[in-house]
């Protein structure tokens, strides 16, 4: 009765995680400093031109290592302070593509598959048979083929673009989420201790316990 | 478990409570401390401690008052004969030299918030008059009459060039 | 030097008296198992949210123009804003876990029996409190979940008949889910732990007074009581660390776990998310609530489900002690309800089309006849286990005992 119960339990928690949309292409997301001082550079060149990515400062991007004279290249006349604006106004964006470009800080965060999604996404676009781009993992996206990725078959071209996509990617995780490399390097001092710690209660408890025997 | 085993040694047993407990107790204490540490000025607010300066808007013998950590900081382009005025004096009840309150004779850069009571002093000739309870200060910002003890406070700046400086730098 | 000042203290307050009383020298028995940690845990998780909750206030702005950015600069700029806003957040699932797995202790065993009536009642109130407060508070960070989880929930109330449609105007304070709906949820979630903290000293009063079940199902000789100090300290203790590593292990490796991706967008009313869901911890309740076609239909069963427990105590009219764990009927409907529970929550997290809508009503049937065929049930297994003839165990659980069994009337003599 037992047995049937946990299998049961397990059966409903694996179930719930079967899907049947196009399948994801998953990267491993980078953090070092190159990785993600390429995705910045795309992404501000690039995707500013339309996006803005107004909860990230110029000085965070100074502080996660990348060269002051880029950063100072990006940020134009603005402060350090400032956020990071988009060159095409919103009002002006929306009556280009009919729908405002996302703010891109917690796009990461805000799509199921995360940098996944983002990733293939990027690479998703493709020319359909009547000329027009379509992307395969959105297909109402109003965005255009930002990397050029529709028709390119070439395998270096697409070495390259695959890269390109996964520093963005990378990049944009970062963004979504700043604190990640401390939070897990802190996790693993907690769960260090808390495992010492807890050993140490679950000794003292048994030794505690066997007065009760001899009682 | 037999007796006189090494787990009935009421020594050990101490040990291992007292151990537990000290653990215990750094472990709590360490918990604490992001707690405390979130109540601490934030990374925007902390950039409020330093302030960029453009010099270039200020004619000589005009002044700006700009915001450092949301207090008011009067940026003074002192003419000569302001400049030669307060070298040849000492201030009034704080003395001090106006050499060491402007490193740069022709800027002078104050804390435009009266040492008294804390009013905001205004622009006059002579330096400032604070509107609150009567104290004047001259063009070097010490204190000349009036019931302000000290000197208008002067903040670290940095001249980052001649025509840019960073209060709350040195 | 401390004890002066402690003789000092108890000439003019009963310290000493409860701290022995009521905690060192507490008569518990001796063979709880770690199911019975859960109501210590639950108490911790509790003061974590509140100590987090007030942390987070000191920087989170309920305004709708404003709360979404807070919750930005709480996570980015704020020192240690990040780890504050998850353990909050991980926190509200973890008191439902908790929370959870202590009723189900309570179900098992059938501790609601006299004389802990009242102990499970002020523990539904709990829930219900608890479910209140996780609710608003979810609106408080402004995302695209958040906005429409609250419209989609205060809009149930306009089932009312006749006076529907104010309800919900009142209750939101405006036409659809707005700024007044924002602040005075957040002064409702603020106020609403303290209220919490009440009336979980209610039900701790209740339990000192009727004392701990435990697995036997009856209440054990005196001798089979220990002081729940060290003993149990130290068996707390130890729980909240082995919940601790699991708890961390969430915050720090994987907090979004908890985090709809939709509600890293900041609301927006006139775009509705392609699915709408509540947080894990309702969706059984929510299956309930769609499985019905009809809205009021929906709306009452929804409500019943979550205030029906409240009847067990009178629904189960068996005599055997100890729950599941002697009577296999009981023991079969347990698994069977939470194997239902499951069933409802993953009906819950889909859209309702396809097989899953009759399943999720079937399981709402067997949740609802759960309850009201118990009093049946439980009568007649009881017939038939006697019938058959009683375990020697059970035989011996059931005999009367001469010494001082505290289920017996006050004032009896011992």
């Amino acid at each position: 009765m037992k047995r049937l119960f946990v299998f049961a339990l397990c059966w409903l928690m694996f179930g719930a995680w079967a899907e049947t949309e196009t399948p994801l292409k998953n990267i491993e997301v980078g953090t070092d400093l190159p990785t993600l001082e390429r995705g910045a550079e795309t992404v501000m060149t690039v995707c500013t031109g339309c996006h803005t990515l107004k909860y990230i400062r110029f000085r965070e991007l100074a502080k996660l290592g990348i060269a002051k004279d880029k950063v100072d290249a990006w940020r134009g006349s603005n402060p350090m302070g400032a956020t990071i604006a988009s060159q095409m106004p919103a009002d002006a964006a929306l009556a280009a593509f009919g729908r405002a470009p996302p703010d891109l800080s917690l796009i990461v965060k805000a799509r199921e598959g995360e940098a996944n999604y983002i990733y293939s996404y990027l690479l998703g676009y493709y020319t359909a048979p009547d000329g027009t781009t379509g992307n395969h993992y959105y297909s109402v996206t109003r965005m255009p083929d930002v990397l050029s990725v529709a028709g390119v078959t070439d395998p270096a071209q697409l070495a390259q673009l695959n890269q390109k996509a996964r520093d963005v990617a990378s990049f944009l995780s970062w963004a979504a989420d700043p604190h990640a490399q401390e939070r897990k390097s802190l996790g693993y001092y907690v769960i260090g201790y808390l495992l010492i710690f807890t050993t140490m209660l679950y000794f003292l408890k048994g030794r505690i316990w066997a007065r009760l025997d001899k009682a | 478990m037999s007796e006189g085993s090494i787990l009935d040694n009421a020594d050990r047993r101490d040990f291992l409570g007292k151990a537990t407990t000290a653990i215990g107790a750094a472990g709590a204490a360490a918990a604490c401390w992001p707690f405390i540490s979130s109540m601490n000025p934030s990374l925007d607010t902390l950039e409020k401690a330093s302030t960029e300066v453009d010099l270039s808007g200020i004619a000589v013998g005009q002044a700006q008052t700009v915001s450092w950590g949301g207090k008011p900081v009067f940026v003074v382009h002192r003419t000569p004969e302001q400049i030669a005025a307060m070298k040849n004096s000492q201030g009034g009840k704080d003395p001090q030299a106006d050499a060491d309150r402007a490193k740069h004779p022709e800027w002078l850069v104050v804390v435009g918030v009266c040492t008294h009571m804390g009013c905001i002093p205004s622009r006059t000739e002579e330096g400032w008059l604070c509107p609150c309870h009567g104290s004047v200060y001259d063009n070097s910002g010490r204190i000349l009459h009036g019931p302000a003890p000290k000197n208008l406070p002067v903040p670290p700046v940095k001249f980052v060039s001649a025509d840019k400086i960073i209060i709350g730098e040195a | 030097m401390a004890n002066s000042i402690i003789d000092w203290i108890d000439q003019r307050f009963p310290l000493t008296h409860i701290v022995k009383h009521e905690l060192t020298d507490y008569p518990t028995p001796r063979n709880l198992s770690y199911w019975w940690n859960f109501g210590f845990l639950a108490g911790f998780v509790l003061v974590l949210q509140l100590v987090t909750g007030i942390f987070l206030a000191m920087y989170y702005k309920p305004d709708v123009s404003m709360a979404f950015d807070s919750v930005q600069h709480i996570m980015r700029d704020i020192n240690y804003g990040w780890l504050l806003r998850y353990i909050h957040s991980t926190g509200a699932s973890a008191f439902f876990v908790v929370i959870y797995i202590h009723m189900a202790r309570t179900l098992y065993y059938a501790s609601y029996h006299k004389p802990r009536e009242l102990m499970w009642w002020t523990g539904q109130a709990l829930m219900l409190m608890i479910m209140a407060t996780a609710f608003m508070g979810y609106l408080l960070p402004w995302g695209q979940m958040s906005y429409w989880g609250a419209q989609v929930i205060t809009n149930l109330f306009g089932v009312t008949p006749y006076i529907g449609d104010s309800i919900v105007l009142w209750l939101r304070g405006d036409f659809s889910v707005g700024d007044a709906t924002l602040t005075r949820f957040f002064a409702l979630h603020y106020l609403f732990p303290f209220l919490i903290f009440a009336v979980v000293g209610i039900h701790l009063v209740a339990l000192h007074t009727v004392k701990s079940s435990n697995p036997s199902g009856i209440s054990l000789a005196d001798k089979d009581n220990i002081p729940f100090h060290p003993y149990f300290t130290i068996k707390d203790l130890f729980g909240l660390g082995v919940y601790l590593i699991v708890f961390c292990t969430f915050v720090f490796f994987i907090p979004g776990s908890f985090i709809e991706a939709a509600n890293n967008i900041p609301a927006n009313p006139l775009m509705t998310p392609p699915h709408i869901e509540p947080e894990w911890y309702f969706l059984p309740f929510y299956a309930i609530l769609r499985s019905i076609p009809d809205m009021l239909g929906g709306v009452v069963a929804m409500g019943l489900s979550v205030v029906i427990f409240a009847i067990l105590p009178f629904a189960d009219r068996s005599n055997i002690p100890g729950g599941a764990r002697y009577r296999p009927v009981y023991r079969a409907m347990f698994y069977l309800f939470i194997i239902d529970i499951l069933v409802l929550g993953y009906v819950g997290s889909k859209p309702p089309s396809g097989v899953l809508v009759p399943i999720g009503q079937v399981a709402t049937l067997i949740y609802f006849a759960t309850f009201f065929l118990l009093p049946f049930i439980s009568k007649w297994e009881e017939r038939w286990m006697r019938a058959r003839g009683l375990s020697p165990e059970l035989i011996a659980l059931l005999e009367p005992r001469p010494q001082h069994d505290n289920m017996t009337q006050k004032g009896e003599a011992a």
